[in-house]
């Protein structure tokens, strides 16, 4: 290790002596070698004065660590100005493992400091990577070897990581007794499906649920599951659930400890309690992890995330460890089962009414703005906040036990039913798994398949990883080999290159971007307002699948997904024909079956006042504009539609190369300014749309060549000759001002001199044209075209068709003409 | 080490356990609170016998009664360079983590003789030389203290098992993972009394 000078010395300092020889053993704070360096002091003069002196001071440096001097780089009389290294001193150890604040291999403390100790020995093994120990740490150096001995291994078994929640994720368990009751009662309508319900009870949990018994059961597939998915993965839980509770789990699910062994992480050892980290287990790279939670907020949605569909047996329950999680956005997924309509809107109700500590809190508003989470989130230290969420957690456990959730549900269910009894048998219509005896219904169906399809992606995502591995491997091989043939292959097994490791942070994104690639979505009435659109739990969902979230519909969007119908956005999308209106099924059922559903099912009956008129081509650019305004990243992709008609006009197809060059650009960019310097705009206006107005006057000057000149010309004398080279847009130009009498006041601002001048150069009086027209609609507060202009003007592609209308628009405005005959310069011909 | 100490301890009683069984109520109160403590240097394993009960003095305003308990305890204290028998509760690519009775101890790899290899695809996981010295989860090990720190309610001590005679101990038979429960099931109640 090299011994650096700190930087709180008085520098410069010149060494005098060296005390210690190369292979010399030296301990911390002995002194290596003597200094001296100077500094001003006050001294009395001995008759009372006091005056400044300089004065060399000798002085000692002491080592920070033990070991043996393998080299100097200093010797004796060297100046030093700045912080360098000066010694080399080999330690006997490093420190790279540290156990409850001792190094773990030589069993010093690594928390005793000194004067002169600068950094804790104990950072040199920040890191924790044990599942279920937070006292042991190791340093980067030995955390990556080990995580490289794990990846050789898992490479050499063809093999990955995988992350696995157990809480609605494989699991769903609850503390409501009533459970236990329905379990052993063989005439309770639920006993069949909690006939493969376990419990445990677990003694020293939390407090206020001492003794308390769990229920827990199982996904459907569970144990087929882990068997197939622990052939292509190595398994670990990570769990929000305490240490026993997860032992527990893990004893029910893997009884014989083959498919998770130790490998599990609960909230005790986790080390935040509202966020999941995937660098707490993997600390050097995530390359090789797959992550499977029913939550994507407290894994920040990072890439390697499968989301899964929370599992919710015990209905109404919820997660009953997530107190100290953000509380969570309902995402009210109907259950594709084949109950009755009835039955399912029960459960809607009931949902809103958890009696779920995490629910429970938030009252009747379920939604949670992202700030609030946020601060959530970060309130992980707050020790307040903590005993709040752990009474919360304990109030949750109290609540469920004393309450009876899902007993109170039944008892509704059943008052339900014999209420319809009565009246018709519509309630029964959907349930083939009724007892015809008993007319009651379940309350807890047991039809989940998600975890069928879950196998089946990570298989996919297995095979894709490996395919992707096996090809860079192949290609690196043949390389290699021409470069050392005659050399013996290596084995194949020993080959295992982790510089060739695909990432799956890479490989899963673009394989879930399949599914919904090139699709683009507007949201109406789902994301409530005030939350922020792009961030809100169902926009990140679907974006890690490709879809783009926009927020206003535009030419762009292919589908509307809208929570309730007759909302201003299905209005206007009805005007649209290439945009599907869905409802919310449309795109969670995509989601969670990883395909592009068809949309027809999902279509949403659009109420016949609100179909608007479909656009026609020319008023649809008009809403363009509108589109333009919205604040996403996306709408910075304009659509070149416009410009390329420009180049069509001009008789020039957008690859055609373009010779112009930044003298051009000037020289343009000059004569612009010259004429628009006479303005009333102010300065900076003139300039902003100087700028704006040299792209369509090249894009013309290039289409006309030297012909344009007299065209324009002769479009400026009054109008009325006929431009036969003209093109459509100079034609365009010609019309506007035939229409519009004010036109030509507005484009001479500057009087008639400025205007002659003009004339005798005899150029771009089109672009000049747009720009005025521009400005002056621009200028009119008020108006309601004003936002088009302004975002015209901001979009990058300024294109004339557009202006020609703004301009048009503007004069037929009776505001306008006011304004604009305020203006100094209402002089001829109008 | 083990040592024979005498300590000192202050007990209140409230006023209901005022009475001829008094003497009862103290010495039940003194085993409960001290024996299976850790102070943070050692370990109480046993209270032995009183040496002196003092006089109680009422506290005043409050009416609880405060004894003076002089006793001799068994303690336990670890030295570095102690050798100790411990049980493996974990096995890990880092090291082994032991359980010496109350004394949780980390053997580092580093520690661990060179030809005893990590194998991580048995089941459960085990360290091993391929022969007969085979560590896994509930293997006894004697082992060698290298260094122990005092913490607030626990020590922590690392471990070395890279010595002459130390290592897997054969042929001791034991019930190690209902001993790993027991002390599991100790520690937790006795964190939860602390809690509460």
């Amino acid at each position: 290790m090299q011994l650096r000078l700190p930087p709180s010395l008085h520098y410069p300092i010149t060494v005098t002596s060296l005390l210690k020889r190369e292979g010399d053993t030296v301990e911390r704070d002995e002194a290596i070698f003597w200094y001296i360096y100077q500094t001003t002091v006050e001294e009395g003069d001995g008759l009372g004065n006091q005056v400044m002196v300089k004065r060399k001071f000798p002085t000692r440096f002491e080592s920070t660590v033990d070991g043996t001097v393998v080299k100097w780089n200093i010797a004796k009389g060297d100046v030093i100005d700045e912080p360098v290294d000066v010694v080399e001193v080999e330690e006997p150890c490093a420190h790279e493992v540290q156990f409850g604040g001792m190094c773990a291999e030589c069993g010093k403390d690594m928390t005793e400091s000194t004067y002169n100790t600068e950094i804790s020995e104990t950072f040199r093994a920040p890191i924790q990577m044990t599942h279920d120990n937070t006292t042991l740490t190791v340093s980067e150096k030995e955390a990556t070897r080990v995580e490289e001995d794990a990846k050789r291994r898992l490479l050499a078994s063809r093999r990955l990581s995988l992350v696995v929640d157990l809480d609605q994720t494989i699991i769903h368990a609850t503390v409501d007794p009533t459970v236990g009751e329905w379990k052993d009662d063989k005439d309770n309508p639920n006993y069949d499906a909690l006939k493969d319900v376990r419990s445990f009870q677990l003694v020293d949990d939390t407090p206020g649920a001492r003794g308390c018994w769990y229920y827990i059961k199982l996904r459907p597939g569970l144990e087929g599951f882990l068997e197939k998915v622990a052939e292509l993965f190595e398994l670990h839980i990570y769990t929000m659930g305490t240490r026993a509770y997860a032992q527990n789990i893990a004893d029910l699910i893997d009884p014989t400890r083959k498919l998770f062994g130790d490998r599990i992480l609960s909230r005790d050892e986790s080390g935040s309690l509202t966020a999941k980290n995937l660098q707490r287990l993997f600390p050097v790279d995530t390359k090789m992890v797959v992550i499977i939670d029913d939550r994507g907020d407290v894994w920040r949605w990072i890439p390697n995330l499968i989301k899964v569909v929370p599992y919710d047996f015990f209905v109404g329950i919820g997660d009953i460890n997530s107190s100290f999680l953000p509380k969570k956005q309902e995402i009210v997924v109907t259950p594709k089962s084949s109950r009755g309509s009835k039955e399912k809107g029960k459960e809607k109700e009931d949902q809103e009414h958890h009696v779920n500590g995490a629910t429970m809190k938030t009252g009747p508003e379920t939604e949670v703005s992202a700030l609030e989470q946020l601060v959530t989130m970060g309130g992980g230290d707050d020790p307040r906040l903590l005993q709040e969420q752990a009474d919360a957690q304990e109030e949750t456990i109290m609540h469920q036990v004393e309450d009876r959730p899902l007993l109170q549900k039944q008892k509704e269910l059943d008052a339900d039913d014999d209420a319809s009894a009565d009246g018709s048998e519509s309630s029964s219509s959907g349930d083939e798994s009724q007892e015809v005896a008993r007319p009651r219904h379940h309350l807890l169906v047991d039809h989940d398949t998600e975890l069928f399809q879950l196998q089946d992606r990570l298989e996919a995502v297995h095979k894709i990883f490996f395919e992707e591995y096996d090809k860079k491997r192949t290609h690196a091989l043949g390389g290699r080999v021409a470069a050392l043939r005659g050399e013996k292959a290596a084995s194949k097994d020993k080959d295992v290159d982790l510089k060739l490791v695909p990432d799956i942070k890479d490989i899963m994104p673009l394989y879930k971007a399949q599914v919904l690639g090139g699709v683009v979505i507007v949201f109406s009435g789902v994301i409530p307002l005030g939350q922020d659109l792009q961030n809100a739990e169902v926009s990140l969902w679907a974006k890690t699948f490709g879809v783009v979230v926009l927020k206003n519909i535009g030419k762009r969007v292919t589908h509307l997904v809208a929570g309730r119908n007759r909302t201003a956005k299905v209005r206007e999308a009805t005007r649209w024909p290439n945009i599907k209106i869905v409802t919310t099924q449309w795109l969670y059922d995509s989601l969670i079956n990883w395909r592009h559903m068809d949309e027809d099912p999902y279509l949403l009956p659009v109420h016949p006042d609100d179909r608007g008129e479909p656009l026609s081509p020319g008023s649809r650019e008009l809403v363009d504009n509108s589109w333009m305004s919205s604040s996403d990243e996306a709408t910075n992709v304009t659509d070149d539609d416009a410009s390329d008609e420009l180049f069509k006009d001009a008789g020039l197809s957008e690859s055609s190369p373009l010779s112009y060059d930044e003298e051009d650009q000037a020289a343009v960019h000059d004569e612009l300014k010259d004429f628009l310097g006479s303005d009333d705009e102010s300065e900076s206006d003139s300039e902003f749309f100087a700028e704006e107005g040299a792209e369509p006057s090249r894009k013309r000057k290039r289409g006309e060549g030297s012909d344009g000149n007299a065209d324009e010309e002769s479009t400026h004398e009054d109008g009325d000759e006929v431009d036969a080279k003209g093109s459509r847009l100079s034609q365009r130009i010609k019309r506007s001002y035939e229409r519009s009498t004010g036109l030509r006041d507005v484009a001479t601002p500057g009087g008639s001199e400025t205007e002659e001048t003009r004339f005798e150069k005899g150029q771009f009086p089109a672009p000049d044209d747009d720009d005025e027209g521009e400005a002056g609609v621009a200028t009119v507060v008020g108006d309601k075209q004003e936002t088009q202009s302004e975002t015209a003007v901001e979009g990058s592609d300024v294109d004339a068709d557009d202006f020609e209308r703004e301009m048009m628009a503007a004069f037929d405005d009776p505001d306008y003409s006011k304004e604009s005959g305020a203006a100094p310069t209402s002089t001829d011909q109008g | 080490m083990f040592f024979l100490k005498e300590e000192t301890k202050v007990i209140t009683m409230h006023p209901s356990y005022f009475g001829p069984n008094m003497r009862e109520f103290l010495i039940a109160r003194l085993n409960e609170e001290e024996e299976g403590r850790c102070t943070g240097d050692h370990f109480v394993i046993c209270v032995m016998d009183m040496v002196d009960i003092g006089e109680g003095r009422v506290v005043p305003s409050s009416g609880s009664a405060e004894y003076t308990i002089k006793y001799r305890a068994i303690i336990w204290k670890p030295f570095r360079g102690e050798t100790v028998d411990a049980i493996v509760t974990s096995v890990k690519p880092t090291g082994i983590f032991t359980l010496a009775g109350p004394l949780s101890v980390f053997i580092a790899r580093k520690n661990i003789p060179s030809d005893i290899k990590w194998e991580p695809n048995t089941v459960p996981p085990q360290y091993t030389d391929h022969a007969d010295q085979v560590i896994e989860k509930g293997t006894s090990l004697r082992l060698k203290i290298l260094g122990v720190k005092p913490d607030v309610a626990a020590i922590n001590a690392i471990g070395t098992i890279k010595e002459d005679y130390l290592g897997a101990l054969q042929g001791v038979y034991q019930d190690n993972e209902a001993t790993i429960a027991a002390y599991a099931h100790a520690s937790m109640t006795l964190a939860s009394a602390r809690d509460s």
